[in-house]
């Protein structure tokens, strides 16, 4: 088996600012974290290696500094890391970042299967992954709970819908995007986390991966951010409510239903 | 632990280094040399699980990594909630063929990335819905009998019949020792702790940096901010009301206050 | 497709909706999508189209015309039942080449999330997601999408100018439909489903319903929550009743996990989980820092306790002063009455 699995570095609080100018994020003190979905692909990637053998390769695309991500996946175990890199690729939609990754996979060959998270807490669009089956061709599972077996070139998924669940079986090469339902990720050994200090990590750029560059970046993405807000402020309407337990309980109810909260 | 009292042995917290380090070799460093620092002033070095929920190293790992000796009274491994059975037994194995004996057990901090003990891993199924400390100390005891020495903790500042319930249930599932959260004054709850366990070892908790907001931020519960606070003044008053407790430092400044605390316990 | 002339806009026209069965039953949803379209079509005074595809669904069209639909494009067929995200991507783009539509709206449901961002690929279109509001340029078409991002951070408006049609995804309970009119009629289109050979390369072998209530409390919108004001496990049993009835998830303090009431998967704050819902109803909770960091930015917060001088009451939008057994069963009362 030979497993991608894609992941993103992300602003460690969800209060990033826009910049008014650029209406690009303001990245400068923010700390960045590995997209914490991304942790369940990783370690679901690993979980499948380790049953059936095989390798995980991590990708993302990023800034230079995206590199520590995919140091956090080598500690995490997956075997290899590749990092996309280059103003090339800058301002990437999720059309343009899912051609761009696809590109990548395109290049790594013999993929079997593709792992994403579920979504990234920026972008917050869960539309790369399905981005990534459609530019390959491939077939998708998304919102995958668990992953109930491989075999024979196949793989069965339990796929959240919202009503329950359902049970798909697709062949390879397939890509599935992951729910934290899916596994608890492992803690890295601090042996691990050393090694991953010193791993060499290559850095593609869209030539490396043959991508069009009138696909990529800014001017690839079919969408453009043409205005950035704060949400509209939350008025207070505090309230105190006393009485009996029986009024008390009329008044909430009317309160809820004038709101048309139920 | 009593002889730790008598001997006037204090507890020093060490923190691990985070897992997100940036300078991580640096942090190690770091760790080593305040725990030899530790071992050679003969006082007991407590390193911490996951503190306040942020990811670190496991104690036993810095000590087999980095090599460090242990000597069997001067180290306590902090031990909460937060890890899967598997890690679990890996901890405890290392403390054991390193000859670490006490365990402070805790419910602890979690996060959403730590894993957290069911109580189908420690046979409490049916029993509770969340692994607590109680449930650990038990389940440490019954797999372990007899290696450890174990401690738990004790909130002054939680509402004082359900943290004297609770540490009611800590002791019967044998926990042998107490330490409390930081106290800086005379503490109602902690005497009335001292009058309710004449016979059991209590060690108080003495807040060694001058940040008392981050005290509050520690215990849950909002602390009277006092903008005089001196940490080693305190410490030695709390000596003088608590004479038949030992003392554990909390945040102990290696730089700065380490060389005034040895003449201080008198 | 990627627009190389101003004259090439003119070639697309129209608002489709993709229409959202679950179980080959038509969702509430699609009523809404339906009702944002009419908004919109009515401003470039074009019409809507709904694309229903399923098994068995022909019947249910009907309705869609009350609420406000021009045409509806029936792909009606057995291998449409249950989700077959390709199959469905492919029928959507053939259909979507051959009427030209110039905005595609979907639900922002597990289905749709699934299905949008392939055609969108597919199609060579851009793609915004979870918009919360929709308004379109007059003059050129092009749709102004509103969509939080970061976490609700903050809203971005999102344009797509050079690339026809403009889709975007909408979540349930967003947008409003419109009152049915019954005497409203529309005409229907049939179209069949041409990719043959998918079902060997993909295959639902089961499907499963489940009406517990979400545990996950990042997916709900109503958290129960409690403390330790709860007194034990039973009353967090109460709370799990209350929560069934409201169709929301249960939270807990930290007092309440510590004491073993209930899972810690189920805590609420700086070492728990951090949420964001609708709506957080917080009975016998105190509201330490630690506690509120977790939940205070949930729109709507209501507090049940009998101190009413905690800091949770003094958050809360509405404070209930009272015994948490006495007024949790007299609230369920209520709503049963509805
Ligand atoms: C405010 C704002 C709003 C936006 N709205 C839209 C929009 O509506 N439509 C749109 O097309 N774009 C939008 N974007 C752009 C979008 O955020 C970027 O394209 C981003 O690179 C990918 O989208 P995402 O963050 O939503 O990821 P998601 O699609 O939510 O990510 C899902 C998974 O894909 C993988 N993945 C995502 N990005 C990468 C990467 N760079 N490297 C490796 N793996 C990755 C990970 O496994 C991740 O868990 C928006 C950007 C901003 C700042
Ligand atoms: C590092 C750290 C991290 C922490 N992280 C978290 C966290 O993630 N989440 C969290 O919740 N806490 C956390 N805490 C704990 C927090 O400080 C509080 O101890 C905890 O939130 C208190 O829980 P509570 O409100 O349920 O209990 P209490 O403070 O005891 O409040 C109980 C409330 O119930 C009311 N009450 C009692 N009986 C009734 C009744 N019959 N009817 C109505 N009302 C009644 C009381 O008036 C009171 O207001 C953390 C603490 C620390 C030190």
């Amino acid at each position: 088996m030979k497993i991608v699995v894609c992941i993103k570095q992300v602003p460690a609080t969800n209060e990033a600012k826009i910049d008014p100018e650029t209406k690009r994020i303001i990245r400068e003190g923010l700390n960045s974290i590995l997209n914490p979905f991304d942790t369940y692909a990783i370690e679901e990637g690993v979980r499948i290696r380790e049953k059936f053998g095989g390798e995980v390769i991590a990708i993302s695309m990023g800034p230079e500094k995206a590199i520590e991500v995919l140091r956090e996946a080598l500690s995490l175990g997956v075997d290899k890391a590749i990092l996309l890199s280059d103003k090339e690729f800058a301002g990437s939609d999720t059309w343009a970042t899912s051609y761009a990754l696809a590109k990548a996979i395109e290049k790594i060959g013999d993929v079997d299967l593709v792992i994403c998270g579920k979504q990234a807490i920026d972008g917050d669009t869960a539309q790369v992954g399905p981005g990534i089956a459609a530019h390959l061709g491939w077939v998708q599972a998304t919102y995958v709970m668990k992953v109930e077996d491989i075999q024979d070139g196949s793989i069965k998924v339990r796929r959240m819908r919202e009503d329950g669940y359902d049970i798909c079986e697709m062949n390879f090469p397939a890509v599935i995007t992951v729910l934290k339902d899916i596994n608890t990720p492992r803690i890295p050994s601090l042996k691990r986390r050393l090694a991953a200090r010193q791993a060499q990590i290559p850095v593609w750029k869209p030539a490396d991966i043959g991508a069009d560059t009138d696909k990529i970046g800014l001017d690839g993405s079919p969408t453009r951010v043409v205005k950035t807000a704060p949400p509209p402020a939350k008025k207070n309407v505090a309230k105190r409510i006393e009485g009996t337990p029986k009024e008390c309980a009329e008044a909430l109810v009317r309160e809820l239903r004038m709101r048309s909260i139920i | 632990m009593l002889h730790h009292i008598k001997n006037k042995v204090y507890h020093i917290e060490i923190l691990p280094p985070k897992q997100d380090s940036q300078k991580l070799e640096a942090d190690l460093e770091l760790f080593a040399q305040k725990y030899n620092r530790v071992m050679e002033s003969g006082y007991c070095a407590c390193i911490t699980d996951n503190a306040m929920g942020h990811l670190s190293f496991q104690g036993t790992e810095m000590i087999e990594e980095l090599g460090l000796e242990v000597r069997p009274e001067q180290v306590m491994i902090h031990l909460n909630t937060f890890h899967t059975l598997e890690d679990l037994h890996n901890i405890l194995d290392t403390c054991k063929s390193k000859g670490i004996k006490y365990l402070l057990v805790v419910s602890g901090d979690g996060s959403e990335r730590l894993p957290k003990l069911q109580p189908s891993d420690v046979g409490a199924e049916g029993k509770v819905e969340s692994v607590t400390s109680v449930e650990l100390l038990k389940y440490i005891e019954s797999k372990y009998p007899g290696t450890f020495t174990m401690g738990v903790a004790f909130n002054p500042y939680e509402p004082p019949e359900h943290e004297f319930e609770k540490l009611k249930r800590k002791l019967d599932a044998g926990a042998s020792f107490i330490i409390t959260q930081p106290i800086i004054e005379k503490n109602k709850i902690v005497d009335e702790l001292l009058e309710k366990y004449p016979d059991i070892p209590v060690i108080v908790e003495a807040w060694m940096s001058r940040k008392l907001h981050l005290l509050s931020e520690a215990v849950g519960y909002e602390i009277p901010e006092n903008t005089q606070y001196d940490p080693i003044e305190t410490l030695k008053s709390i000596h003088k009301l608590y004479p038949q407790c030992g003392v554990y430092l909390a945040l102990l400044g290696f730089k700065t206050q380490y060389h005034l605390i040895k003449d201080i316990w008198v | 497709m990627i627009l190389t002339s101003v004259t090439d806009r003119s070639k697309y026209s129209n608002v489709w909706v993709v229409a959202e069965f679950l179980s080959d039953k038509i969702q509430p949803v699609t009523y809404e999508l339906v009702g944002a379209a009419r908004k919109l079509a009515d401003k470039r005074s074009s019409k809507v189209w709904v694309v229903a595809m399923g098994s068995g669904i022909s019947q249910q069209v009907g309705s869609l015309f009350a609420y406000g639909a021009d045409k509806v494009i029936v792909v009606d067929d057995s291998r449409l039942s249950g989700f077959i995200d390709e199959l469905e991507a492919d029928v959507l783009a053939r259909l979507i080449g051959k009427y030209n539509p110039e905005i595609v709206l979907y639900a922002a449901t597990a289905r749709g999330r699934a299905l949008a961002p392939r055609v969108a690929v597919i199609t060579n279109c851009g793609l915004t997601a979870d918009c919360t509001g929709l308004d379109i340029d007059p003059e050129n078409g092009d749709l102004l999408q509103t969509r939080p991002a970061f976490g609700g951070n903050i809203m971005a408006t999102i344009r797509s100018s050079n690339h026809r049609p403009q889709m975007a995804t909408v979540r349930p309970r967003v947008m409003r439909a419109l009152e049915p009119d019954p005497d409203r009629t529309g005409e229907v289109i049939h179209e069949t489903v041409e990719m043959s050979d998918m079902l060997k390369i993909k295959r639902i072998i089961d499907v499963f319903h489940s009406d517990e209530t979400t545990v996950n409390l990042g997916d709900a919108e109503i958290i129960i929550s409690g403390g330790r004001g709860m007194k034990g496990p039973e009353g967090f049993e109460l709370l799990r009743k209350f929560a069934a009835k409201v169709g929301g998830a249960v939270g807990a303090s930290r007092a309440a996990v510590d004491a073993g009431w209930i899972p810690y998967s189920h805590q609420v704050g700086q070492t728990g989980q951090t949420v964001q819902t609708k709506v957080y109803i917080a009975c016998g909770i105190s509201g330490q820092i630690q506690h509120l960091v977790g939940m205070q930015s949930c729109d709507f917060i209501i507090a049940i306790d009998k101190n009413p001088d905690t800091p949770m009451m003094q958050l809360a939008d509405i404070a209930i002063v009272g015994d948490v057994f006495e007024i949790i069963p007299e609230i369920m009362n209520e709503l049963s009455k509805m």
